[in-house]
């Protein structure tokens, strides 16, 4: 039973891996600077479940009291659709983290670009994203 | 002895992990062409459990056969016909994700048939996978055969620095919209074939009817125009009379307005397209070439939708993706 449990941590683990490889695509570049990173756990108030992109609304409240609203981005809406991945899969009101995610290139913008996981530990994006074009 | 065992178990399962999700739609079945079965399909099987939609978008990763991707229609019968005993090509159709036509093997010649009589052998050129010293934009080679002015709008094409008319959320054009990873449903008649992408929701229309014209005077567009005939059971379709605004594939591959594309479609039996493009291009490339795709059918539950690229496209409002902007010439 352990084992199992380790196994399947580290096949998170590889999939994981594998997403970040395939993030490595110059059009991520062109929006996201990889080496300005976050890490931010907070409350999912909207999802916007859209092309090319979907983005997760997440409300942060920073160590201060002030609150933020970071913007997830994900894959093509019509392709997460396919992979059986459905807005409401993941309820409003979720506390989910961000961890190590890349800050858009742009000062005022909220985007980041990563993976959300549960408090569970799971992944609260199961898709790794589709491709734009 | 138990804790390496585990180990060595753990590890092979990560590394196959890994590997199997990159190779994915990848496969090139046989040497030479682009897309298997589940080519094209998106990449989300990689999520199993998926909790939550799928964020970390990897624009251009697109690789891999998630739930749904179909990697099998129905089964597989006769190619239907038309009243006009032509091949129906009408369909919803998996076209595999193509973000770089010269990927390795892919580039081929399309005047040397293999010795078993099959499209075609590898291209050969000059300087071939030389780098270029002047690239713009990441580290790129002499990957197709290029003219001078196709080498200098190769080696300048710099996406984060310059922006690109798709980023802009502009037509893709004629080869990047069959390029998309999005499928395409065609609709054909004994005189017309219309390709309906699902990407940004675009369409061409292609006439059939050797009977039919276009205005000689139709203004140069961004899918250009079509005109298609038949070989045999073979639709050979002849694009040009483009605007010089798009680029081949995402990775940014040049040509110029006057490049001609002929793609041939010949629908092997109900579930499968064998499909040809090749790139006439002489103010880009010395030499034509071409790339050979396997298509799909999708499964009936798979339904063309609607894609609107401008509706979420935030990274171009708060100014991360630069705006791409109109060149002063298309020539130079």
């Amino acid at each position: 039973m352990k084992k199992n449990r380790v196994i399947a941590l580290l096949m998170g683990t590889g999939l994981l891996l594998s997403s970040v490889a395939l993030m490595a695509h110059h059009s991520v570049s062109a929006e996201f600077d990889t080496s300005k990173k976050v890490t931010f756990t907070g409350t999912v108030k909207k999802i916007a479940f859209m092309n090319p992109h979907i983005y997760t609304y997440v409300e942060v409240k920073d160590p201060d009291g002030k609150v933020v609203v970071y913007l997830v981005e994900g894959g093509a809406a019509n392709q997460l659709y396919r992979s059986g991945v459905r807005p409401e899969q993941l309820p409003i009101g979720t506390i989910v983290t961000c961890t190590n995610c890349s800050r858009s290139k742009s000062a005022n913008s909220m985007n980041v670009n990563g993976r959300l996981t549960l408090q569970d530990g799971r992944a609260a994006l199961g898709a790794p994203g589709g491709p734009q074009n | 002895m138990r804790i390496r065992w585990n180990s060595i178990v753990i590890l092979a399962v990560v590394l196959a992990t890994f590997v199997v999700v990159q190779v994915i739609g990848a496969v090139q079945a046989p040497a030479g062409q682009q897309g298997g079965p589940a080519a094209g399909a998106q990449g989300a099987g990689a999520g199993g459990g998926a909790a939550a939609p799928g964020q970390g978008g990897a624009r251009g990763g697109g690789r891999g056969g998630g739930r749904g991707a179909a990697p099998q229609g129905p089964p597989a019968g006769p190619a239907p016909r038309l009243p006009n005993g032509k091949p129906d090509l009408s369909g919803h159709w998996t076209n595999p994700y193509t973000n770089n036509m010269a990927g390795r093997g892919s580039v081929l010649d399309p005047t040397k048939k293999r010795a078993d009589g099959t499209c075609c052998e590898p291209l050969t050129w000059e300087r071939q996978g030389e780098a270029l010293a002047d690239a713009k934009g990441g580290a790129k080679t002499f990957d197709l055969p290029y003219t001078e002015w196709g080498r200098k709008k190769w080696a300048d094409y710099d996406v984060v620095a310059n922006g690109d008319y798709a980023g802009s959320c502009l037509p893709f054009g004629w080869s990047r919209n069959i390029n998309s990873p999005h499928g395409v449903q065609l609709l054909q008649n004994n005189d017309a074939i219309a390709f309906l992408f699902e990407q940004n929701t675009w369409h061409t229309w292609v006439p059939t009817n050797a009977t039919f014209k276009w205005p000689a005077d139709l203004p140069r567009t961004w899918n250009g125009t079509s005109v298609g005939h038949w070989d045999g059971d073979t639709l050979v379709i002849e694009t040009k009379g483009f605007n010089g605004y798009t680029r081949l594939d995402t990775t940014g591959h040049p040509h110029s307005k006057d490049v001609v594309f002929t793609t041939t479609l010949l629908r092997t039996d109900s579930n499968t397209i064998q499909h040809t493009v090749t790139v006439h291009d002489p103010k880009a490339y010395t030499k034509d070439w071409m790339n050979v795709r396997t298509w799909r059918i999708k499964q009936p539950t798979d339904v063309l939708m609607e894609y609107s690229c401008e509706e979420n496209n935030l990274g171009l409002d708060d100014g991360a993706i630069v705006r791409w902007k109109f060149p002063e010439s298309v020539d130079e």
